[in-house]
């Protein structure tokens, strides 16, 4: 903010909540200002070049000398329904035309990397799963992940599946919300209705099983937090009868559907060098035709055991975008039936009284336990030093957690490589010489979560 | 393999290759990893605090070198080979070369860790804040910066401050005993 603002606001002269009435004299608003991150008019070569990218080939000369009337820079958001969240963008646009696209973000930060350390490892997973609010279960099993590496243990197998379980389905209720939200931004407002729906049901089972509908902290370094609630194959099994149904209604609705072909064909493409360039992952990388799927390269948590295809797009338009969503929904939906059908049997979490806390039961017979339980809930425990890097596959992308132990109770150093961090950082390509009509379309298709973002 | 063709230190932690370079070849490192190696996909750049002063979170066991650790990760998108860079950087006005040239990727993270540490990242186009308004001083994942909202609150359960919902401090209802008595 300049000193002129800043005075102004001492002053107390302009005051910004003031009502205005339409016909009298406009009272002086003050806009919203980030100083240098914002857009400017006059920027250097330099910057100009940073901001098209290493391989955007583009024609477009800055002019100096152009009129005002052709070239406008407008603003949109932090607070606009169609961002998805915070997030400010400022568009230049040359006609109809957009020029320069500028993310702004950092509305929604609240250092959750800096809170890592101050939290133990048992309590880590209460804070990661608030980044990536849509699917907190990946951002937990990433962390459990690295923490039990660290560590050096090996949840047993139903652990392991049931992480499997709960994450597929995690994926099915982010890329329903992705899929919602595209047809609303572009006009499909039933497709809104029917993605909202669809999710209640998985939300309605992750309630039962966890407790809560998101922020769940269910996977936890050691395993997971309960058990399977009884009769969960009854509700995981309705979920897979009705999920296929549904995704026929929505090709129904969307597939071939004349007005959404054309607000999505070959709008806001993104070339496959352009997304390795710009580190993008996820969908929007599959969607350019890169086969690179983490679940694939990296397997964690035993997803090699099940059968599934990573669905490819060619064009890295915002319709093949659309389509690998609904495709990964129906590979999720296999992934979730084969452990549905194969659940192992034994212990939902490791039987290591040093890492995972003893049954209730046992606090009131064993003294032993009740100091472990003490132990464990006062300081936490110990993990060797040393360090790590894992990453899951999310919905978004390739989500990592680094983390570096000191020997202590809390992380020395936890950083996360958060997915719509970069998805994000590479919309100006998709969004440069598009239309400014196809703004909202493209940025719902990067499916980009502030919370992911700010972090 | 990789740290002998960029001339480096191979340290394997828990399945993480980790390579240490030293500062000044920060950019031919990255330029050979991307062109000769192959290691295209750029995942993550941040950096680490080593301090014997903390003023949030646990202190170190040890005393360290007070120092910068800046590290990248690359990867490949065929195999799955992926290594870490890692270079020192000394804690008085630390800057390394910007690494945008090589990986556009780059831009944002180099961004965030020069507002969260204060590491200046030389050559960068556009060096500015990335979360934090302009007008914020100082560099919040030092070790030396404090979580002030945890100064002026504790964690919720650390410290019961506040009294239990059932239990009114004061009584409202007179005393029923005789205070004669």
């Amino acid at each position: 903010m300049s000193d002129e603002n800043t005075q102004d606001q001492a002053g107390g002269e302009t005051d910004t909540f003031d009502l205005w009435v339409a016909g009298t004299e406009e009272p002086q608003f003050q806009p919203t200002d980030e100083g240098r991150q914002e857009i400017s008019e006059h920027e250097s070569e330099d910057r100009l070049a940073a901001q098209f990218g290493r391989v955007v080939e583009d024609d477009y000369v800055f002019d100096e000398d152009a009129d005002d009337d052709e070239r406008m820079i407008v603003n949109m958001g932090p607070q606009h329904p169609s961002t998805h969240g915070v997030l400010r963008l400022q568009i230049e646009l040359e006609g109809e035309i957009i020029r320069r696209t500028r993310p702004i973000i950092g509305y929604l930060h609240t250092g959750m990397e800096k809170t890592a350390e101050q939290l133990n490892y048992a309590q880590g997973p209460t804070n990661v799963t608030r980044m990536d609010y849509l699917s907190p279960l990946h951002e937990e099993l990433a962390y459990s992940l690295a923490v039990e590496r660290l560590l050096g243990v090996e949840v047993p197998p139903r652990a392991a599946a049931i992480r499997i379980l709960m994450t597929e389905l995690n994926r099915i209720s982010s890329h329903l919300v992705a899929l919602a939200t595209n047809g609303l931004d572009i006009g499909a407002l039933s497709m809104m209705i029917y993605g909202f729906r669809e999710r209640e049901a998985i939300l309605a089972f992750f309630e039962k099983a966890t407790g809560l509908r998101m922020n769940h902290n269910y996977i936890r370094p050691g395993g997971v937090a309960a058990d399977l609630p009884p009769g969960w194959k009854d509700d995981v099994a309705a979920i897979l009868k009705e999920m296929p149904v549904r995704l026929q209604e929505y090709d129904d609705l969307l597939k071939e559907n004349p007005v959404w072909l054309s607000r999505t064909r070959d709008v806001g493409i993104i070339q496959a060098e352009e997304a390795i360039a710009y580190s993008i992952t996820g969908p929007p990388l599959r969607a350019s035709g890169v086969d690179w799927d983490i679940r694939k390269v990296f397997p964690y948590s035993g997803i090699d055991q099940y059968e599934f295809d990573v669905p490819l797009g060619e064009r890295g338009d915002v319709y093949d975008r659309y389509r690998v969503k609904v495709e990964e929904i129906e590979e999720s939906l296999k992934i979730v039936e084969q452990v549905m059908d194969s659940m192992p049997k034994g212990n939902y979490r490791i039987d290591d009284r040093k890492i995972t806390p003893p049954p209730r039961a046992r606090i009131d017979e064993s003294m032993e336990a009740l100091i472990h339980h003490f132990k464990l809930f006062t300081e936490g425990f110990k993990v060797p030093a040393g360090e790590t890097y894992v990453a899951v596959e999310s919905p978004r992308g390739e989500l990592g957690c680094y983390l570096v132990a000191d020997g202590g109770p809390m992380p020395w150093r936890m950083h996360t490589r958060a997915p719509s961090f970069y998805n994000l950082q590479g919309l100006p390509i998709a969004m440069a010489d598009s239309l400014v009509a196809d703004t909202v379309a493209t940025i719902a298709s990067m499916d980009p979560v502030m919370g992911d973002v700010d972090r | 393999m990789v740290a002998g063709s960029v001339g480096g230190e191979a340290d394997i932690h828990f399945d993480t290759v980790k390579v240490s370079v030293s500062p000044d070849s920060w950019v031919d490192v990255h330029t050979k990893a991307r062109d000769d190696l192959d290691l295209v996909f750029f995942s993550w750049l941040s950096a680490i605090h080593w301090s014997n002063d903390v003023q949030a979170g646990d202190s170190l066991n040890e005393e360290v070198d007070e120092r910068f650790e800046v590290l990248t990760t690359v990867g490949d998108l065929t195999e799955g080979r992926r290594v870490t860079f890692s270079t020192r950087l000394p804690i008085d006005s630390p800057s390394i070369a910007s690494l945008v040239g090589v990986y556009t990727g780059a831009d944002w993270h180099e961004r965030e860790t020069y507002e969260m540490f204060g590491i200046v990242f030389e050559g960068h186009p556009n060096l500015v804040h990335l979360y934090l308004p302009e007008s914020f001083i100082g560099n919040p994942l030092r070790k030396s910066y404090p979580l002030l909202s945890r100064e002026v609150k504790p964690w919720p359960g650390t410290v019961d401050v506040e009294a239990m919902p059932e239990k009114p401090e004061a009584p409202e209802e007179p005393s029923t005993e005789n205070p004669e008595a």
